[in-house]
């Protein structure tokens, strides 16, 4: 499977690991995504059929880091996509419409660390309340308590 | 009120109604989190608390006296809890049950919990704990008890007592 998709995406798969505990981890030009989604759906060999989740990571300097993962209910393969979205304001392609399970864990992506699902149908906050602003699980976001209240504990919390 | 409001109540008779209303506690459970389980728990057969005359699992709010709530209140259901204590008919008593509703507890830095349901509640009893035992919700069942026994009713029906019970 490494070589199939070196063969179709080049250097737009820019790391590639295709034995993680037994899944492949690929890492895509967010410009690709959707064909690589594309793809490990419908490829016979492939197919995964069956969405897991998104979430994201914040890479701080480098941006925001959309990990998707999908499995197959036939080939017990996964798949674990990676997007680098830079920027303040990252965009990243949606995926909702190739696996509809897709569509409120991106809401979730969205609201927790303020990635725009282009293309995605409806996104509104899923889990926050509406007045809420921010978008909490980014490393920049300040915990007032915290403000208030040094860390209490003996060690320090690396970041 | 009426009479209650004209005239100070005789000692028997206040002592009638405290008597009655302490140990028939038709209880609200709010439960949120692990602590649920522990008041579940507490409702039982080993710890029992019908023993104590509080009543589980009253049908609705509008039929319920005392609202437990147990668990980690997050900012976004505190428009519910608040909703539910308001249906509650007077007298009405709230248990703050673990650390999470009395302060907070663990999410203390939390973006989204409530760092204590004291803020729009008033609690009559906080009951420590992460979560609780069942024997500490019984002995805070006790410590209300105590509370309501002491109490005149004219002053909690115009909403005057709202402070913690005095511990130890």
């Amino acid at each position: 499977m490494a070589e199939r998709l070196r063969a179709q995406f080049g250097d737009d798969i820019a790391e590639l690991d295709d034995n993680n505990h037994g899944h492949v981890v690929a890492t895509v030009a967010p410009e690709r995504y959707r064909e690589l989604a594309l793809l490990v759906r419908d490829d016979p060999q492939i197919g995964c059929d069956f969405f897991d989740f998104t979430t994201a990571v914040d890479r701080k300097e480098a941006g925001y880091e959309v990990v998707t993962h999908v499995t197959s209910s036939h080939t017990a393969l996964g798949v674990r996509m990676k997007v680098l979205c830079a920027g303040e304001e990252p965009r990243c392609p949606s995926v909702a419409d190739i696996w509809p399970g897709a569509n409120w864990h991106e809401r979730e992506t969205w609201e927790m660390f303020g990635i725009v699902f282009e293309g995605h149908p409806h996104l509104v906050k899923l889990v926050l309340p509406e007045q809420f602003e921010g978008y909490p699980l980014r490393k920049s976001f300040e915990l007032m308590s915290r403000v208030a209240k040094p860390w209490p504990g003996d060690q320090e919390i690396p970041d | 009120m009426g009479l209650m409001d004209r005239v100070p109540m005789p000692q028997p008779v206040k002592f009638i109604l405290n008597w009655g209303r302490r140990y028939s506690l038709w209880v609200m459970n709010f439960g949120l989190a692990c602590c649920a389980i522990e008041f579940i728990a507490a409702s039982t057969s080993k710890h029992d608390f019908i023993r104590l005359g509080v009543i589980p699992f009253a049908h609705g709010p509008r039929q319920a006296d005392l609202l437990i709530v147990a668990g980690t209140l997050t900012d976004k259901m505190a428009p519910a809890l608040k909703r539910v204590y308001d249906q509650i008919p007077d007298p009405k008593y709230v248990i703050s049950f673990g650390s999470c509703s009395n302060c907070g507890g663990p999410y203390w830095d939390s973006y989204s919990v409530t760092k204590g349901v004291d803020q729009f509640v008033p609690i009559d009893v906080y009951v420590p704990g992460c979560p609780p035992r069942p024997e500490a919700l019984l002995q805070g069942i006790v410590k209300l008890q105590e509370k309501i026994a002491g109490e005149d009713i004219r002053e909690k029906w115009s909403g005057k007592l709202t402070q913690p019970a005095p511990t130890g």
